[in-house]
């Protein structure tokens, strides 16, 4: 396969397990590209990309533009906190006044599951999601299957646990989406009141207890307790979550095997993990961060070489 | 007016003409005479149309146009043409207007200015004052005005001793209070249908129990002050199965379901298309399996199509941020003929008018002609162009429908 089977990059959940692996050889290449000293290809002279962040971001956006500089795309860079219904204008019109100004392509971050399925329909410009509300962050989820891969060697027969609020995170929903795809074994572990009900209906099982996880698993993926997503208290306090489900050096030490611990940031330092976890040799959260930037790299490659330029 | 209706094969099985073809003579407003190939003198139209067919007048007991306050979604008037124009002769509408309907002056100005059109509009009060759930409206004033039920729209009373107070208080005039089945604590920010769909595309989820919850509640108030309490539009399996055994208990209580609650399931939401976003969210295949089968046996007492015009600036955004709601009167009747058969179809159309107290129209010589017109066995796509509401959000459009209405004759008018 040479190129990929969608024009957009909206979710996982519309990609083959083909793309998957186009992306993967992809950022390869592009990986071996950002350790050069000329940290640089001419690939997308004239590509012109607009990142649109509705939601506050630091590492995703600063990946995504790292990504499309060092494929010499010209970027402009939009961030809002407030969304732009509250201003007055619809999406559609953010967006359309900035494709009128000859944009090809648009990364976009949005409060709101589907905004950018919803945008690919309205408006003539190839689009990536860069995490809509609680539905998708795909290259998130890439990022972290390539990370499994890098440190395991493949993702296929893996058994992956996503340990915290699986409820609102979008890059749970996206990790069990790839990681299924690519053939993986996937549970979920939090307390059951940041687990949605259904879950199991995407092939996954559940765990409430942190220790069976990770005694059953070979990757532990950390994820941030999102309190901004919480418009209600779902555990009583942060001490009480870090006693059921925070990951220490103690328990890490414990187990009988050497897990793999990921975190797809910002970290709350104790909270998820202790600082002695994120630094260990067995945490390659580090790792997640660069390979974001060479994922995102061919997501944007692929993506563009589907323009009519 | 002298009109003549040539040819019509009648529907209506509570009829001595149910499905025989015969000409209607109709005469300022009643129907003279049924009989094979009238000749009537200096008519002032014929009506010969193709496979023309009557029935008893349809009625939806809950529609919501947007006047006064949303006219750019629908007015009165253009509303009750979508509805002649849909085969309905009476709607009941709902009070979700701006300013909300909840006093004598707005039940009666609603009223006048639908009293002239060959449609008949009934009007629904608001419960509480502005629907805010904390007082009761002047009940008895809006019912003096005309007013056949007080109900809160989709805004759940939350606060069980506010119903309780209101199911007692209405007692004393026989009013019927309707209550939207949703606890809204549990409801929280749910968007669509908890379950495979919602937990697939990262969408907060309804819980079905957010729904009966709210109806167990309901039920126990009923059961402990008399009354009369109408449940609009249930969408649930055991909703049905709650209000049957309520009812089996003698408990003074009616629902209802919509149409489109009984063709579509949360399948359909996976492009995240708001004309999809309604509210009781579509549910899945169980539930409408149960809810056609409750209103197959009597459970459910009557089917809507809960018209609601949303102008296209609330549904072309993003799914969290549209209005829920659907136009459906135009599709009620090509969309009821792929799940039932005509003669269901015919029932369910007329059904709910007993217990609003709304009086049952015949279809005999002698009595006052309130007849829908139509033609069944048309098959084909719906699309903008069969729709006549302002507001074209129509969860139905590229569905496949079957049967056509060509109007209604109604109140000494015909609009046709």
């Amino acid at each position: 396969m040479s190129e990929l089977s969608v024009d957009h990059l909206l979710g996982i959940k519309y990609l083959k397990p083909e793309d998957i692996d186009l992306i993967f050889k992809t950022a390869d290449h592009f990986k071996e590209v950002i350790n050069r000293p000329i940290k640089k290809v001419p690939s997308l002279r004239d590509i012109t990309i607009a990142n649109l962040f509705f939601e506050n971001s630091t590492r995703t956006r600063l990946s995504f533009e790292l990504a499309e500089k060092r494929l010499s795309a010209d970027v402009i860079n939009f961030s809002s906190a407030s969304s732009s219904v509250k201003k007055g204008e619809t999406l559609i019109d953010t967006v359309n006044n900035i494709l009128a100004m000859k944009v090809d392509m648009v990364v976009m971050r949005h409060p709101n599951p589907g905004a950018g399925i919803f945008l690919s329909k309205h408006v003539d410009a190839s689009i990536v999601n860069a995490g809509d509300g609680t539905h998708e962050h795909p290259t998130q989820a890439l990022l972290d299957s390539y990370s499994i891969r890098e440190r395991l060697g493949e993702v296929k027969g893996k058994k992956i646990v996503i340990v915290g609020d699986i409820m609102h995170s979008r890059v749970a929903l996206s990790n069990i989406f790839a990681l299924k795809l690519q053939g993986a074994e996937v549970k979920v572990c939090g307390p059951k009141t940041l687990i949605p009900k259904h879950i199991e209906s995407l092939g996954v099982k559940v765990e409430t207890n942190l220790i069976k996880a990770l005694e059953w698993c070979d990757v532990a993926n950390m994820l941030r307790v999102q309190n901004e997503r919480m418009e209600i208290s779902y555990f009583p306090s942060t001490r009480e979550y870090t006693q059921q489900f925070g990951l220490n050096k103690k328990i890490l030490d414990s187990l009988n095997k050497e897990i793999v611990v990921m975190h797809p940031g910002p970290i709350n330092r104790g909270v998820e993990i202790t600082s002695d976890v994120a630094d260990s040799n067995q945490a390659i959260i580090l790792d997640q961060v660069q390979n974001g930037v060479a994922i995102r790299m061919a997501v944007i490659y692929l993506l563009a070489s589907k323009i009519n330029r | 007016m002298k009109l003549l209706l040539k040819s019509a094969k009648i529907i209506d099985p509570t009829s001595s003409y149910h499905l025989k073809t015969l000409d209607i003579f109709i005469e300022n407003g009643t129907i003279e005479k049924i009989g094979k190939s009238l000749k009537i003198n200096k008519c002032d139209r014929e009506i010969k149309l193709k496979d023309l067919h009557v029935s008893k007048g349809w009625i939806d007991t809950s529609v919501s146009f947007g006047e006064p306050g949303y006219e750019e979604r629908e007015t009165i008037n253009n509303g009750l043409d979508t509805a002649a124009k849909s085969g309905f002769t009476q709607i009941a509408l709902n009070p979700n207007t701006n300013p909300i309907i909840d006093d004598n002056g707005a039940i009666t100005s609603v009223l006048s200015k639908a009293k002239d059109h060959a449609v008949q509009l009934f009007a629904i009060g608001a419960l509480t004052r502005r629907a805010e759930g904390k007082d009761l409206a002047e009940l008895f004033d809006m019912h003096t005005a005309g007013a056949i039920a007080f109900g809160d729209y989709k805004r759940p009373t939350s606060h069980p001793n506010l119903l309780k107070l209101a199911l007692q208080y209405a007692q004393n005039f026989d009013g019927m209070v309707q209550s939207y089945p949703q606890d809204n604590q549990i409801a929280g920010n749910g968007l669509v249908n908890e379950g495979i769909n919602s937990t697939y595309l990262g969408l907060k989820g309804i819980p079905a129990f957010a729904e009966e919850l709210q109806i167990v509640r309901d039920l126990a108030i009923l059961e402990y002050t008399g009354g009369k309490l109408h449940i609009p539009t249930i969408s649930t399996e055991k909703s049905v199965k709650l209000i049957r055994n309520a009812k089996k208990n003698g408990l003074d209580v009616s629902c209802s379901v919509t149409i489109h609650n009984l063709l579509f399931t949360d399948d359909v939401l996976a492009e995240f298309d708001t004309h999809m976003k309604v509210l009781p969210p579509l549910r899945t295949k169980n539930d409408v399996k149960a809810l056609i089968k409750g209103l197959k046996d009597g459970t459910i007492d009557m089917l809507t199509s809960d018209h609601t015009p949303i102008d296209i600036e609330h549904k072309k955004i993003e799914f969290e941020h549209a209005l829920y709601g659907t136009i459906g009167l135009e599709s009620a009747f090509g969309a009821l003929q792929k799940i039932f058969s005509l003669e269901e179809t015919i029932k369910f159309l007329t059904k709910g008018r007993e217990r609003f107290k709304i009086k049952e129209p015949q279809i005999e010589e002698g009595t006052e002609a309130n007849l829908s017109l139509f033609s069944p066995g048309e098959e084909y796509k719906f699309s903008k162009e069969h729709i006549a509401s302002t507001s074209r959000n129509s969860i139905f459009l590229d569905f496949n429908m079957k049967g056509k209405v060509y109007g209604i004759i109604n109140k000494n008018a015909m609009a046709i």
